[in-house]
């Protein structure tokens, strides 16, 4: 990417009152584009932490502003929540001298794909594909059917590939159920990949729990001592838990992949 | 520019923030808690932005602070930083937005947004919080927001549409006065706008079952 001195960029992430390490990945792919020095300005703003979507552009000095959702998929936030909080008018909002730029979502990025495959692979090695059910958990909500089609599309996609035995979409609020995954899989290995964000709430707290491999949630991933070990013997089956795919170092490319994308295709509106 | 004004404060002798304060040093500044002014020696040293950020998210008995301006920030550490852009990033890590808020207020390019409004907008499960009532919004902020124990934020906006924050101590509406208690001449700490923190516990009050 060549540099955008002249601009700033703000990366949203949910952000989390309860969990000290739901933010930790949207920190990080900043400082990571910071140490490339590409942007004059870098921020990170959250729904629920600080600083808040309703006060970041205060603190934005530069007049042109990319705002990439660190989201895992278009769903409430990206669609709803977001906009309304930023006072967005679309994918370009023009006020107070200002050009503010709304790209996708992260978890839109074709490069996702290879990132959960890549995941996958590492939280199991050695273990053989053709006996190994892979499944990419989303959370499913019934305030936006597309957050569940985002974690469908990376399963029928993977699944076209014919590398895994099985590869499903399940969810932790809508049906198929993370809570199912012994009736749901028929292999002897299940990998778990949540397509997530962050080592949260969700993923690294109450999807254990639902997977029976805690029995009630754990303290954050940052107290404790040491990440989960791989893999769990359940029920005649072996377990392996991956950490989500949005702490991937990879990211921090994403990010910088979801602008180009943002340039390319809104790039004749803006020079008009 | 936001790092001018913070200069401007600077050199009219506002050197504190919430419960930070700080001070110019010969490697540029030095910024710490205002409790251990008096014993920066013994203070765990650091030297880099990053690690307001680490300082900021966690009180003093290891627990997590979602609410950046909660009267607990940890003790006995003390950071330099070499430039004034470097002090406006870390004081922008312990208290987001503040000197932001605060350059925008005095320019008068923001107005504080009543709490009816910021209500009435939420939507999914905050929906239900446009149903508090101007009395249980009243009960709540005074109880959820106050400087001792919960944010040393100033509060600037009312209930209603037009109204100030009259139902609070004039103290707590008051920029010039210093949440802390130490009567210093601390930039103006404000609040524009319940956050989500406070919406989440409008939330809590509606759904708590009535006694």
């Amino acid at each position: 990417m060549p540099h955008k001195r002249n601009s700033a960029l703000v990366l949203v992430g949910h952000g989390s009152t309860l969990n000290p390490d739901s933010s930790a990945p949207t920190f990080q792919h900043a400082d990571e584009i910071a140490r490339r020095e590409l942007f004059s300005e870098i921020y990170c703003a959250f729904w629920k932490e600080e600083p808040s979507l309703r006060e970041i552009l205060r603190m934005v000095e530069l007049d042109d502003v990319y705002i990439v959702p660190n989201f895992i998929s278009e769903g409430y936030f990206t669609e709803i929540v977001i906009p309304r909080e930023l006072e967005l008018a679309g994918s370009i909002t023009r006020r107070s001298g200002k050009v503010i730029k709304y790209c996708e979502p992260v978890g839109n990025d074709p490069r996702m794909i290879d990132l959960l495959l890549h995941r996958a692979k590492e939280v199991a090695p050695g273990v053989a594909p053709e006996q190994t059910s892979l499944l990419i958990v989303g959370h499913g909500t019934h305030l936006n059917e597309k957050s569940a089609e985002a974690a469908r599309t990376q399963a029928s996609t993977i699944r076209e590939r014919g590398f895994y035995a099985e590869v499903s979409a399940v969810y932790m609020e809508e049906p198929p159920f993370i809570a199912d995954w012994r009736e749901n899989t028929s292999q002897p290995n299940v990998v778990v990949v949540p397509f997530f964000i962050a080592d949260g709430l969700h993923s690294y707290q109450d999807i254990p729990v639902l997977l029976g491999i805690e029995s009630a949630r754990t303290a954050a991933a940052s107290q404790q001592e040491v990440f989960r070990r791989n893999p769990r013997h359940l029920d005649g089956r072996s377990l392996y838990y991956a950490s989500a795919i949005g702490t991937d170092p990879l990211m921090a490319d994403v990010i910088l992949d979801t602008i180009d994308r943002f340039d390319e295709k809104h790039g004749y509106e803006l020079a008009a | 520019m936001i790092r001018d004004e913070l200069a401007r404060l600077i050199k009219h002798g506002y050197k504190a923030l919430g419960e930070l304060e700080f001070a110019e040093s010969p490697a540029g500044y030095r910024l710490y808690h205002w409790a251990d002014r008096n014993s920066l020696t013994g203070a765990r040293q650091y030297c880099s932005v990053k690690d307001a950020r680490e300082i900021a998210k966690y009180d003093s008995a290891g627990a997590y602070r979602p609410l950046k301006g909660s009267p607990n920030l940890p003790r006995g550490w003390v950071i330099e930083l070499a430039t004034i852009d470097e002090l406006r990033r870390a004081l922008d890590y312990f208290y987001p937005g503040a000197i932001a808020a605060w350059v925008a207020h005095r320019a008068g390019e923001v107005t504080p947004v009543d709490l009816r409004h910021t209500l009435n907008r939420q939507s999914g499960m905050y929906r239900l919080t446009r149903k508090l009532t101007n009395e249980q919004a009243r009960d709540l902020v005074r109880e959820a927001c106050n400087s001792e124990s919960h944010c040393l934020r100033t509060i600037l906006w009312g209930i209603e549409e037009g109204e100030r924050p009259d139902f609070l101590p004039p103290s707590k509406s008051d920029p010039k006065v210093d949440q802390t208690g130490q009567n210093r001449a601390a930039i103006p700490f404000i609040c524009l706008e319940a956050c989500n923190l406070l919406v989440a516990k409008a939330r809590s009050t509606l759904k708590r079952p009535s006694e």
